[in-house]
């Protein structure tokens, strides 16, 4: 956490080269990083950063044909070569539209991207391009380890890589023509994104993206202490010396230093007070030109540490630790619970009862685009540009830090490379807005991947003990679970995760009888917040461990036992609620059923043979409120239709990569009868766009998609009033005018005619929609969330009992979605979930202060994500938007029980600590006297 | 601020100019290391000399039967290159299990040969550590030192060597020429890195004036019977958590000659020539490979985090050797 070495050092000289084609000279120190060079001094911002480090690949670019990354090659090692960039890949061929009505043109290659939705935030596209171009140049038609190989070194933390595979090995096709469906068959249609070019061209702008030349530089110093007492220095004196200072701004800068996600929880500071609670806590920020801000180390700032203990989470579990804030004093952050029935009566009266203890770490967010923005004043307002998935809250939290009221804070989101949760917490803009604030000019920050990794918020690790009993009839009598969740130093999203468990605890199975509580503690580790799941992810691998092994004490095979016990319609859940519809486990199970008993007979006839080798092959399910818990969260919509007939979705839903700009249209479109190529959107600013909310908790389609339904039949309707035609009356746009035809003939109407609005609208139509639910009762009981997600999972692994390392071969994921919108981004949503779960059972464990960088933290690459097969099941729901519901947390709740489950298949042995690391599964091995000892 | 001068060398005696009595120059080829370790704040030199436009940037056939490869060579042009395939397959593949395509693009034999240990307390500038800053303590010891080393550690620093290539150029008795202003030298691969012991910021017995200009691998390959196996927490782009290279000769299924290294255990690639020897006149099966894992871990000492190493080396040295003995072509 320290200066970098990029604008200091070497004097300037001047390098020439070839970039994409041309000559260029440029007169920077020959050892910056091309990287910054390219981005900095010559305007090309496709070439995205991703961790200064060679370890992402996002930086790719070739160097007379090669891959490199850009980051790691000094400029004055490209003298006299070629250099290309993503910007200079499609050079010729015909022009289709680009972002803003640019004129893009597109490689066979790229446009290969766009067909099979291989970009999903598209912030690794770029590298993912590059490295692809260069294979394909030496190789046009590679196999798929070729592929996987080749562009192995290019992280993506949305797609699972099958999409990058697919795409790379179909650039051999013919042709960059898209589908353009018809109008009123939007939905369900294989539509490529809306906002799909510009991520394959560079164009797209991100956080880090397109500050402004004269914006000043921000860093933040930060604690290299999990818990310290700390004493400013001089720093009058700092400033003297150092006269490219703008501003060292400290605590007593921030007018409200207090944040926080929930209005009881607002007890992060924006800079320390005199006291650091986890390690990567900022206690400064210092302001002032780029130069000065790159050169200044933490060993040039005045602070004196006091290290103190820091609280761990078994101290905090104990109780009687130090107090972290002052108003919890036994460090209980929240306490979750659901309570139905007489759990304990069930246990004495069962036929089979099984135990099972859970133990997770954290988990890192791992997006490739490392949170940035800028911002600056505007009068007596504060603008902020930066990726974020929560653009409307981030208003009102800047609000409340400036001491400012909501109208006088903008928020322009850009395009967010990746969030998964770890961008619903502010991250740049408070110290942005107050920076800016105070100097009157406009001010930037990028996050560097350290930095990113020590100050965000992580995955909750957990310690779970749960118990579950079954009849001899094989049906669940009985749960009963008790979760402790390490939420940090700090509130953030904690509560969310406290509340949400419980209501999941049981899986998705009708449970008569239940008990689960949940607390969560501070410690002075990072602040656990949201990420994928909101703590689910955790518990099912509990409920699915208990699940197989009630299957074996009953002998039941595990897919049978959980399809007797799937929740159904009309069965109460945990909390008492009675789902009507769209209740599809047992379809999802009953889907998998074929190739299930074919992979386990195949992976037990394999094990016959003996070898150090074992195949299994496990299951996971799951289910998954959609939208707040048992809080409102409303979304809305506007739609807009102009004097030539062009039609305006103002957006505010942030698309994360997940797809909402597409899924929007899509829904909007069909809603009002109109092709989604009349369309245009207006996203990422909040004085523009209607509330949609934040994108979290699977929310988009099924809240936001609702507001977009009803926005466009609110239109629909006053179109059709105006043209006096019926329901059923078919719309067409044609030159400024929309016709309209039914029984009573063909009626048009002149849009030019009508008085457009402020916003240049002639007609328009706001759509709103808030989930139904009730409030808990102090059981836990209502209605917490208006539908659920379903799904099953099966994988195939080949563990190597002598070596303890696993494979993961093959899943087929069966989720009830209610209905996909488009089928191609809800497969790469179960696609890039299924990374992250088998990241979660395998490899990925956040150590604060030792695995702050993307080779020590290790995510999953192209060789580890199996072959992936999507199976969709469409139990419509009637609340939701064409009978849609969310997918976004549900692709990864069930992977890593499935992941699990197939390695005690495989061995017999079960292993509750994620991740399942090599020394883990032969420690493991060891214990049960399993395998194959050399 | 830390400033630095920055300069291309046109030519080896160039490069020995800019390098002779400047004690805090490096030099630069692919950068992929140095540079990140410059932004890290963990090397601070003074001096920049950028080699890459040395002519060091062939592979060449010996006198004695051999490969000599440049120190200007890209791991992945090593890699690649039909006679090191053919005839080092068991380097060729450890090539390829390390980095990423681009890394292996822009890294250099050389620079491969030089890159410095991943333990987190090196790059942690908060913490002690002897190899950064002599005198400071060691942060791994008593830390969190899964990934670190089991053998030749000393109480000053259990760090690890990275490479994966070194860990086969090391089972092939490869030699490293040296060119510096007292001439040319030949350094065996087993003297080239150093066992941390009270000077752990010393990596490598080359001489501060010196510079890498080839690596000379010996005209036996062992392309019958070699492997290179890699055990790591994820399929790709990952270090070794341990890696063996393994290497025989064999006749009438008894072993006529052994080769067999490690990575991942140790400040540098653990070769044993001891257990070498016992492979020697022993049939090639699973008991011979026994005896000799056995005998590489005499002295293996594990940390706490790192203690399961120990039997996760003996176990891949069983499966490297059996890999090795089963392998007929490369």
């Amino acid at each position: 956490m320290t200066g970098t070495i990029d604008r200091v050092g070497a004097a300037a000289a001047e390098t020439s080269f070839l970039l994409n084609g041309r000559p260029v000279t440029i007169r920077v120190p020959p050892i910056r990083r091309l990287s910054e060079a390219l981005r900095e001094d010559l305007g090309l911002t496709g070439t995205k950063v991703g961790c200064n480090a060679g370890d992402c690949g996002a930086c790719t670019v070739r160097i007379d044909g090669r891959q490199v990354c850009a980051c790691l090659t000094p400029v004055g090692q490209v003298a006299g070569r070629h250099v290309q960039t993503v910007e200079g890949l499609a050079v010729e061929g015909p022009a289709i539209g680009g972002r803003g009505g640019h004129e893009a043109r597109l490689t066979r290659l790229q446009a290969s991207f766009h067909r099979h939705g291989a970009a999903q935030c598209g912030v690794c596209t770029p590298g993912m391009l590059m490295a692809a171009t260069d294979l394909l140049e030496r190789n046009p038609a590679p196999t798929r380890g070729e592929v996987e190989d080749a562009l192995g070194g290019v992280l993506c933390r949305c797609t699972g890589y099958r999409k990058i595979v697919d795409a790379v090995m179909g650039a051999a096709e013919d042709g960059i023509a898209f589908l353009v469906p018809q109008a009123g068959a939007a939905v369900g249609a294989r539509v490529a994104k809306t906002d799909g070019i510009a991520k394959l061209t560079g164009e797209e702008r991100y956080g880090a993206d397109a500050m402004p030349a004269d914006a000043l530089w921000l860093r933040a110093v930060r604690s290299p202490h999990a818990r310290a007492r700390f004493r400013l220095g001089d720093l009058a004196a700092l400033r003297r010396a150092w006269p490219g200072l703008a501003a060292v701004l400290t605590a007593a800068d921030v007018p409200v230093n207090r944040y926080g996600i929930y209005p009881t929880g607002k007890d992060q500071p924006a800079l320390a007070d005199g006291e650091v609670r986890y390690r990567g806590e900022a206690v400064l920020a210092l302001v002032g030109d780029a130069d000065t801000i790159e050169s200044l180390t933490d060993a040039d700032i005045p602070i004196e540490w006091e290290p103190l203990a820091p609280v761990t989470f078994e101290a905090a579990r104990a109780g009687g630790a130090p107090v972290l804030h002052a108003d919890l004093p036994d460090n209980v952050l929240v306490r979750g619970r659901v309570v139905k029935g007489a759990v304990d009566d069930t246990f004495a009266a069962a036929a089979a009862a099984s135990v099972v203890e859970v133990e997770t770490a954290f988990v890192e967010h791992a997006y490739i685009e490392p949170e940035a923005g800028w911002a600056r004043r505007v009068g007596d307002r504060i603008e902020i540009v930066a990726c974020t998935q929560t653009p409307y809250m981030d208003r009102d939290e800047i609000a409340h830090v400036m001491g400012l009221s909501r109208e006088q804070v903008r928020i322009v989101p850009t395009a967010v490379g990746g969030g998964f949760g770890g961008k619903l917490d502010l991250s740049v803009q408070p110290l942005l807005a107050v920076a800016a604030w105070r100097l009157g000019r406009p001010v930037r920050w990028t996050y560097s991947r350290p930095e990113s990794m020590a100050a965000s918020t992580k995955r909750h690790p957990a310690r779970i003990m749960a118990r579950a009993c079954a009849g001899s009839d094989g049906r669940l009598l009985g749960y009963d679970f008790a979760g402790d969740f390490n939420t940090g130093a700090y509130a953030s999203w904690g509560p969310t995760v406290a509340n949400r468990v419980p209501v999941h605890a049981t899986g998705p199975y009708h449970v008569p009888h239940v008990r689960a509580l949940t607390r969560a503690l501070h410690t002075n580790d990072p602040p656990a917040g949201a990420f994928r799941g909101f703590g689910v992810p955790q518990a099912a691998i509990a409920h699915e461990a208990l699940m197989d092994d009630l299957a074996a004490k009953l002998g039941m095979d595990p897919l049978e036992f959980r399809h007797l016990n799937a929740l159904r319609a009309g069965e109460p859940t945990a909390t008492g609620q009675v789902l009507e519809a769209s209740c599809g486990l047992a379809a999802c199970i009953a889907a998998l059923r074929e190739p299930w008993r074919a992979a386990r007979a195949a992976a037990e006839a394999a094990n016959r043979a003996g070898g150090a080798v074992r195949r299994g092959v496990g299951i996971g399910c799951m289910w998954y409120g959609i939208g707040n818990t048992s809080l409102s969260n409303p979304s809305s919509m506007r739609v807009g239709l102009r004097p030539d007939g062009r039609i305006v979705l103002y957006n505010g839903a942030v698309d994360i990569g997940q797809g909402s700009n597409t899924i929007m249209v899509q829904i909007c479109a069909d809603a009002l009868g109109l092709p989604m190529d009349a369309f245009d959107l207006v996203t990422g600013d909040t004085d523009l766009t209607e509330d949609a909310g934040k994108t979290s908790a699977s929310r988009q389609t099924f809240v936001s998609g609702n507001a977009a339904e009803r926005a466009g039949r609110g239109l629909r309707a006053e179109l059709l009033r105006r043209l006096n035609v019926g329901e059923d009356a078919a719309l067409r746009l044609e030159a400024g005018c929309v016709h309209a035809r039914d029984a009573g003939g063909e009626r048009t109407l002149r849009l030019a005619d009508l008085e457009p609005d402020a916003r240049g609208d002639v007609l328009s139509a706001v759509g709103t929609f808030d989930p139904p639910t009730t409030a808990l009762d102090e059981d836990g009981q209502g209605v917490p969330y208006a539908t659920y997600g379903f799904a099953a999972q099966m994988a195939e692994i080949a563990v190597d009992l002598e070596l303890g390392t696993v494979k993961v071969t093959r899943i087929v994921a069966a989720h009830d979605v209610g209905r996909a919108v488009n089928p191609i981004q809800v497969e790469g949503q179960i696609q890039g979930g299924i990374a992250q779960g088998l990241g979660l059972a395998l490899m990925e464990e956040y150590v604060p202060g030792r695995t702050e960088n993307l080779h020590d933290y290790l995510i999953p690459t192209f060789g580890d994500v199996p072959e992936i097969e999507c199976i969709l099941v469409e139990d419509r729901e009637p609340l939701g938007p064409f009978g849609a519901k969310g997918i976004g947390e549900p692709a990864l709740v069930p992977t890593a029980p499935a992941i699990l489950n197939a390695l005690h298949h495989a061995t017999g042995v079960r292993i509750t600590r994620a991740p399942a690391t090599p020394d883990r599964v032969l420690a493991a091995l060891r214990a049960a006297g399993v395998g194959v000892t050399p | 601020m830390r400033a630095f001068s920055y300069s291309r060398a046109e030519s080896v005696a160039d490069a020995l100019k800019g390098v002779v009595g400047h004690g805090e120059t490096k030099v630069v080829a692919g950068g992929t290391n140095l540079l990140d370790l410059m932004k890290a704040d963990v090397m601070r030199p003074t001096r920049l000399v950028d080699i890459t436009r040395l002519p060091l940037n062939r592979i060449e056939e010996t006198a004695e039967g051999g490969l000599r490869l440049g120190a200007l060579v890209t791991n992945a042009d090593t890699a690649h290159d039909e006679r090191v395939r053919s005839r080092y397959p068991m380097l060729s593949r450890a090539i390829l299990a390390g980095a990423s395509a681009q890394l292996r693009n822009m890294a250099t034999n050389g620079g491969n040969l030089l890159q410095r240990t991943r333990c987190y307390y090196f790059y942690d500038t908060g913490t002690p550590c002897n190899k950064r800053e002599p005198g400071s303590g060691c942060g791994a010891i008593g830390g969190v030192n899964r990934i670190h080393a089991i053998l030749g550690a000393s109480e000053h620093c259990i760090a690890t060597h990275p490479s994966d290539m070194c860990v086969a150029l090391a089972a092939l008795a490869a030699e490293i020429r040296v060119t510096g202003p007292r001439g040319e030298r030949t350094i065996p691969f087993e003297a080239f890195h150093r066992l941390p012991g009270d000077a752990p910021q010393i990596d490598t017995n080359l001489a501060p004036d010196e510079i890498v200009t080839a690596i000379d691998l010996p005209a036996r390959g062992f392309a019958a019977h070699s492997t290179y196996l890699k055990v790591r927490d994820r399929q790709s782009y990952a270090f070794a958590l341990v890696s063996v290279a393994a290497a025989l000769e064999i006749e009438d299924g008894k072993v006529t000659a052994a080769r067999l290294a490690l990575g991942g255990v140790a400040h540098k690639p653990w070769r044993d020539q001891a257990a070498e020897e016992a492979l020697v006149g022993r049939p090639a099966d699973a008991g011979s490979f026994a005896v000799a894992a056995e005998a590489v871990l005499r002295d293996a000492r594990g940390f706490g985090h790192n203690d399961f190493k120990i039997d996760l080396a003996r176990r891949a040295i069983l499966r490297a050797l059996q890999d090795a003995a089963a392998s007929e072509t490369p």
